[in-house]
């Protein structure tokens, strides 16, 4: 039980130090916009990343060179007739040494929507995982974070497979395939599994994406990061009114979203930039390296920024990028800022707390019919109990 | 196609009691049935049929329909293809059942059956024929005058004139027989009983 009045002092603090992070916000966005109204041309900002910048720090460089770091791309209207977009998300049972059957179960749930005034396609796939070479790791300890990286390829690979299925149906280009999240691999790459297998398998699933003609795309909502207010800093270190608090460490600075939210006006999008890290360099050697925009997804009292992330072969195709803005600002109008096809992806591949208990009792009466007696532990049922109070 | 025209199952029972039960439907709206559609499901294991008549439909919403629903224009052509989808969402449809006897191995029994369905049992739409059958005596209208929790006349009116269509041959014999059927069973209540015979006709 959270003792409230325990917590008085440190909820004070809270607000004193949110009250000045708010003044010095203020300040650091006033600077960074006057910094991006000015901004060089894209050449001149990559020599700057080249001879100043700081090898610990990501930059957001423009992916081309033909367009300003401040340009705005205004809203296009509605998506055309026709258009069709697919989205996936996934969700897990995580494996359990309390629970009283090991394994864990991926769900992937999908949803083809096309703009032609009929109801979209819905489906789902799940899989159940109870071998002792997919439960533990080489250390012989139970899987925890590989759990997420299996469920990124799953999801992938599925959005893959929809968008395959959308262009036999006869799907006409552009075709886009959304999911919930970054699509630049979001794990360090560093682990064997990744390396001999989630890795590859991730690549061939946008292999297989770029083969069916589509375009690629991770939402993510509320994106941290600041590779644009660091390349910001860099061209103007010492400068305006924020020079005091740009001497500060950056990770206590303003971040991309919180700049872009003043500078993108509802419907808005930014360029394609790119960044230059080890990951994206892995992207880029299999031929995926990724690129990102911030898109406005909200109105002008709640504005929503979002970070787009899509292969470089898909972002360069003009008429692909305006089919992307037309329905993501389409889709998310409805839902206050996050696209539709994604919330109900993320239904679909849902698995609730009573999925988990029938599924449990399924398992447990199939092995009870075969003789074998399982039980939860005592701490789990302790756990269960002051869960459902 | 009218949905009587076939057996369709239509959901599964929910709650229930003596006097009815409630069933949860996922079908798609045009397979919903309607007010005063004859309906069965399966009691005592299996050896006996309840019949009933619907008295309500109510679609049940979430917090992700409670949210699109401050957004979403019916008439607006950028919103067909979400309304679309979320009226082919699964989303229950909650139908109440009022009792109006049972059928087993000897025929049909009017009046309450002896137990409820089970939780999960399956519902299903009655064929006509069933329904010809099942109205071919005035005593099927006995359980729901005695059934305050419904809307009752509404129910009675509704089911009689839909049977009566079933009853092509002698549909007016039918509604005279109804007819005097509520007379002798409402005399102690004149003017509900005028008003009823009043719907019937269509007066009202």
């Amino acid at each position: 039980m959270l003792q409230l009045a325990e917590l008085k002092d440190e909820i004070r603090a809270l607000k004193r130090a949110t009250i000045a992070r708010q003044r010095r916000r203020e300040l650091e966005t006033s600077a960074a916009l006057d910094w991006l109204a000015d901004a060089p041309d894209a050449p001149t900002l990559r020599q700057s990343v080249k001879q100043q910048g700081d090898p610990q720090e990501s930059y957001a460089l423009p992916a081309t060179d033909d367009k300003p770091l401040n340009q705005r791309f205004q809203p296009p209207g509605p998506p055309p007739r026709g258009t069709t977009v697919v989205a996936v998300d996934g969700s897990q049972i995580r494996p359990d040494r309390h629970a009283a059957i090991l394994y864990y179960l991926l769900q992937v749930g999908g949803m083809i929507f096309s703009y032609d005034g009929q109801a979209p396609r819905t489906q789902s796939e799940s899989s159940l995982h109870f071998k002792p070479s997919e439960l533990y790791d080489e250390r012989s300890q139970i899987i925890t974070g590989q759990l997420g990286q299996r469920r990124t390829v799953s999801e992938l690979e599925y959005l893959a497979q929809l968008t395959a299925q959308a262009r036999s149906a006869g799907a006409p280009s552009p075709l886009l395939a959304l999911t919930d999240g970054p699509l630049l691999w979001p794990y360090s790459g560093r682990s064997e599994e990744e390396t001999r297998q989630l890795l590859p398998a991730y690549f061939a699933a946008l292999d297989s994406l770029q083969q069916s003609n589509g375009m690629p795309v991770g939402f993510v909502e509320r994106p941290g990061g600041r590779q644009l207010v660091n390349l910001l800093r860099l061209t103007r270190p010492h400068a305006g009114a924020a020079a005091d608090s740009a001497a500060q460490s950056s990770s206590d600075w303003l971040t991309d979203r919180e700049l872009l939210t003043h500078f993108l006006q509802p419907g808005e999008r930014s360029i394609w930039f790119q960044r230059a890290s080890a990951m994206n360099q892995r992207h880029a050697r299999r031929g995926h390296a990724i690129w990102f925009s911030y898109l406005n997804v909200g109105t002008e009292t709640w504005p929503v920024i979002a970070r787009l992330e899509t292969p470089s072969w898909a972002a360069q195709h003009a008429t692909w990028n305006k089919t992307l803005h037309q329905v993501l600002l389409h889709q998310a109008r409805v839902l206050h800022g996050h696209p539709y096809v994604l919330a109900r992806a993320h239904e679909l591949a849902l698995v609730t707390h009573q999925d988990q208990a029938a599924l449990n009792n399924l398992l447990q009466q199939q092995l009870a019919a075969a003789g074998i007696m399982v039980h939860a532990s005592v701490k789990a049922e302790q756990k269960a109990y002051f869960g459902r109070k | 196609m009218n949905p009587e025209n076939r057996a369709i199952r239509i959901g599964n029972v929910l709650r229930a009691d003596i006097r009815g039960f409630v069933a949860a439907s996922r079908i798609p709206e045009p397979e919903v049935p309607t007010f005063g559609t004859f309906v069965r499901a399966p009691i005592q294991q299996g050896q006996s049929q309840l019949i009933g008549l619907v008295y309500d439909i109510s679609m049940q919403d979430d917090q992700f329909l409670r949210h699109l629903a401050v957004t979403l224009e019916e008439d607006n052509p950028a919103h067909q293809e979400i309304i679309a989808d979320q009226r082919e969402r699964a989303i229950p449809v909650e139908i109440s059942v009022a009792a109006i006897g049972y059928q087993d191995s000897h025929g049909y029994h009017y009046g309450l059956p002896p137990q409820p369905p089970m939780i999960l049992k399956k519902i299903a739409v009655c064929q006509p024929a069933e329904v010809k059958q099942i109205t071919a005596h005035p005593e099927w209208i006995r359980a729901l005058l005695e059934n305050r929790e419904v809307p009752a006349d509404e129910l009675i009116v509704r089911a009689i004139q839909r049977s009566a269509e079933l009853h092509a041959e002698e549909k007016q014999t039918y509604l005279i027989t109804a007819g005097r059927y509520l007379a002798q069973q409402l005399g102690h209540e004149p003017l509900r009983l005028a008003t009823l015979l009043q719907r019937m006709a269509g007066q009202e």
